[in-house]
């Protein structure tokens, strides 16, 4: 029973890190139409700065400038390239943030080589353990960072103009440009949340158990392409409950991976694909999704 | 004379650098007046709105000549956020609220470029004292909202801005008498409030009552205008889109009808109506009773209408009627078969053809591919054999094709058979609709709102040609509209719902005059 618990607490802490990278996709999704496949990249840019800086400057500054850096890398990536776009379509858009991927993917890997940089977290490989079930410190004060990020999240859309507008424009463009919302401005705001949120689950993934920041990091963020779809491309809560699903079946898929060895090795990378099929195949437009034509 | 608070010069709108919309429209608005814009459809009277509001980017359109001047200010270079902030605020055709926001934050995105929290509480009580619908369901979901009072919410939302001009596309769209009569209203208190007023509208009637000046315009040129009360006195005014009045079920007869014009549409089939009967049909959603225990009997052959006030549950009669909704009890039989128990291409397969109210069309694809998908029912080749181009499948393409050429000449859409449909405007897509649904070789057709966006010369015209097909093809029709004129110059037998129950049925004299339905419905209209 223990041993259940130990994996599903770690499964939701991962769940809850992979809803971060979710909800950066959703939100880049909504605000600009855009499949943004360089949000890996993205991520592993925040996580590499942190890195190189913890030393000089200290780890808390670090962090700041991780994520001010990754915010603003979305958004040079929005007003350069997505932006400008000959014949703006989500497909070509697509194919473009693949590119950029690949561009930024290589510049990092050529920067970090085969070394592991130690992302300098001060809570380091301390484990908590409550009634035998055990826990990294550093996936704990993930699960609590999440949470607060989503909760500002929530004020943010929910409670603030600027969330408002960022909705509206998201629901309807051309008539919340007629409401004198810029839509080139919430389109940035989506790139900046998008590029901070990664770049928090960067540092959080690249903490202890992991071993620091490499650049297979960026592959991390495809594990949350899951969650996305199956909490329905264009919900913010659908892809903070996709990613607590995938999570929580990725922990447990590897934790008795022994007792499900008829299904062969490496389950847990599977997984996530398969619920998100199985999902798809019952509910098309995902858990949270907008529904296509709801009234005839 | 004072400075006017907009003036458009010499106007020339052109789409996709090729289609010509608008050539030399002058127009003005003085400052406190109200200017009504009528015109047929395809006019070019969203055009021109978009072309003031600065929205005109966004549907491929562009500015090929002229001026126009807002408070002085040359618009030229300027965008919609711009016009936002210095007091033109557009509410867009077909009201576009954000449905998935609440009343409240859908006001609190109308009033977004309003920094100053004073000013901004004032805008929030004077929509509310406007609205008081809004206050009381400002914490629910926008499209849960009525029609009329999505139509008050759009509104809303655009007073938020404090607009000194406000521009309304169309705010009548949809709407029963009724609840018109309280839009023109409300666009008078609005006036009376010191905000300029620049309205687009079909309901001519409406217009012209609330208007100070009006526009006609025709084919992208404006070509006649004056006060108000003496562009209603015109004969041509008159006949085009004031009607006569709305207790005449008489033909028209002005000569643009296609009347008496046979068309030759024929049957692939010997296929024949049928007799319709729903009986005690009862929809719930949730909670909401959308239709309580509703009879009524359709002959073969006949037009009969649904009429009743927007939330009454006509669509979702039709919507059960096409297989769309399931009926929670009660059934439907059409001949011996029972809709109810069908999913909706079996009742399609029974010659039921139906429209939408909100259209559902092929934007991307041409006039002609969209009427030929609903040839699909009557087409008898294989995706395989015309994939590869076989002769007969060929040879019934081309018949198709004439077929589909037949159906356009008809509705008076031919010329646009090649266009996108994103491209027309709203009626010429309802034409299109109807077109589809015909194509079909229906025995009964389900028409849902088809003059919606018309005038009363094109609602006219409409009804010859429903009538047309009605009588060549031994049609039995259902429409639920609200255009009064229309409905009581066509239908043989008239079914009005309110709440969901039937409240009065008969022959169109006879309904006119029943006290509960002036009501529910008509109001002083009718008088």
């Amino acid at each position: 029973m223990t041993y259940f618990l130990t994996q599903l607490a770690n499964g939701l802490s991962y769940g809850l890190i992979l809803g971060l990278i979710a909800v950066g996709f959703v939100i880049v999704f909504t605000s600009t139409g855009v499949l943004n496949f360089a949000h890996g990249s993205v991520l592993l840019t925040g996580a590499y700065l942190v890195a190189i800086l913890h030393d000089p400057i200290g780890f808390w500054p670090a962090v700041v400038v991780g994520i001010l850096g990754a915010a603003l890398l979305g958004v040079l990536i929005n007003a350069v390239l997505v932006r400008n776009l000959a014949e703006p379509n989500p497909g070509t858009a697509a194919i473009l943030m693949l590119g950029v991927d690949i561009l930024l993917l290589t510049e990092l890997t050529r920067r970090i080589g085969n070394r592991v940089l130690p992302i300098g977290a001060p809570w380091g490989a301390d484990v908590i353990a409550i009634g035998g079930v055990t826990l990294p410190t550093s996936r704990a004060i993930a699960a609590g960072v999440a949470v607060v990020v989503f909760a500002l999240l929530w004020y943010l859309f929910a409670r603030t103009d600027t969330g408002v507008a960022m909705r509206a424009a998201a629901a309807d463009g051309d008539t919340a440009s007629l409401m004198g919302i810029r839509l080139s401005r919430t389109g940035a705001t989506g790139w900046a949340l998008a590029g901070a949120l990664a770049a928090i689950a960067g540092v959080l993934l690249a903490s202890f158990p992991a071993p620091g920041v490499a650049p297979t990091l960026a592959i991390s963020a495809f594990a949350a392409i899951p969650a996305w779809v199956l909490g329905g491309f264009d919900s913010v809560v659908g892809a903070i409950v996709g990613g607590l699903i995938i999570g929580v079946v990725t922990a447990l898929a590897v934790g008795y991976e022994a007792e499900l060895h008829v299904l062969g090795r490496g389950l847990g990378e599977v997984v996530p694909y398969a619920v998100m099929i199985i999902v798809l195949l019952v509910r098309p437009s995902g858990l949270f999704g907008r529904k296509e034509a709801v009234r005839v | 004379m004072p400075d006017p608070l907009l003036l458009v010069e010499d106007l020339a709108v052109a789409y996709d650098g090729a289609v010509q919309a608008l050539r030399g429209v002058a127009l003005r608005v003085d400052p406190g007046s109200v200017v009504a814009v009528l015109g047929s459809n395809g006019a070019g009277k969203t055009t021109l709105l978009r072309a003031i509001s600065r929205s005109l980017g966004d549907v491929g359109g562009s500015v090929t000549a002229g001026r126009i001047s807002f408070a002085g200010q040359d618009l030229a270079r300027r965008d919609a956020s711009w016009a936002v902030r210095a007091g033109l605020v557009q509410v867009p055709e077909g009201r576009r609220i954000f449905r998935d926001l609440t009343v409240e934050e859908n006001l609190r995105a109308g009033g977004y470029t309003v920094r100053d929290a004073r000013a901004r509480r004032e805008a929030t009580d004077r929509v509310l004292d406007l609205f008081p619908i809004l206050a009381e369901r400002s914490h629910q979901r926008g499209g849960l909202l009525s029609g009329g009072q999505q139509q008050m919410l759009a509104m809303g939302r655009a007073l938020m801005a404090s607009p000194k001009l406000l521009l309304l596309d169309e705010p009548s769209l949809g709407l029963a008498p009724q609840l018109v009569e309280q839009i023109g209203d409300i666009i008078e208190q609005i006036h009376a409030q010191g905000t300029s007023v620049l309205l687009i509208e079909q309901n001519a009637a409406m217009g012209l009552r609330v208007a100070d000046r009006a526009y006609v315009l025709e084919v992208g040129a404006v070509t006649a205008e004056g006060a108000s009360a003496e562009l209603a006195g015109t004969d041509d005014i008159r006949n085009r889109y004031l009607g006569v009045s709305t207790t005449s079920p008489t033909r028209t007869t002005h000569e643009d009808a296609p009347v008496d014009v046979p068309v030759h549409l024929q049957r692939t089939s010997g296929a024949r109506a049928e007799r319709l009967r729903v009986e005690d049909v009862t929809v719930r959603f949730g909670g909401i009773t959308a239709l309580s225990g509703v009879s009524f009997t359709i002959e073969p052959g006949t037009i009969h209408a649904l009429i009743g006030p927007n939330g009454a549950g006509k669509s979702t009669c039709i919507n059960v009627l096409g297989g769309a909704y399931r009926a929670t009890s009660g059934t439907v039989h059409y001949g011996d078969a029972e809709v109810t128990a069908l999913p909706s291409h079996r009742i399609a397969d029974l010659g039921v053809a139906r429209t939408f109210q909100n259209i559902s069309l092929s934007l991307e694809a041409t006039v002609e591919d969209n009427l030929l998908v609903g040839r699909h029912r009557v087409m008898r080749t294989g995706a395989s054999a015309q994939t590869l181009r076989l002769p007969h499948a060929r040879k019934e393409e081309r018949t198709e094709r004439t077929a589909v050429r037949r159906i356009a000449s008809l509705l008076g859409i031919e010329q646009l058979l090649g266009r996108a449909v994103h491209t027309l405007s709203y009626g010429d897509r309802k034409r299109v609709e109807m077109g589809r649904a015909l194509a079909a070789e229906p025995t009964l057709l389900l028409l849902d709102e088809p003059v919606a966006g018309m005038t009363h010369g094109e609602s006219q015209v409409m009804a010859d040609v429903i009538r047309a097909a009605q009588q060549e093809l031994g049609l039995s029709i259902l429409l639920v509209e609200h255009d009064m004129p229309f409905v009581m110059g066509l239908a043989e037998q008239i079914t009005v719902l309110d709440f969901g129950k039937r409240i009065a049925e008969g022959p169109p004299d006879h309904v006119q005059r029943d006290p509960e339905v002036l009501r529910a419905y008509l109001g002083s209209a009718a008088a």
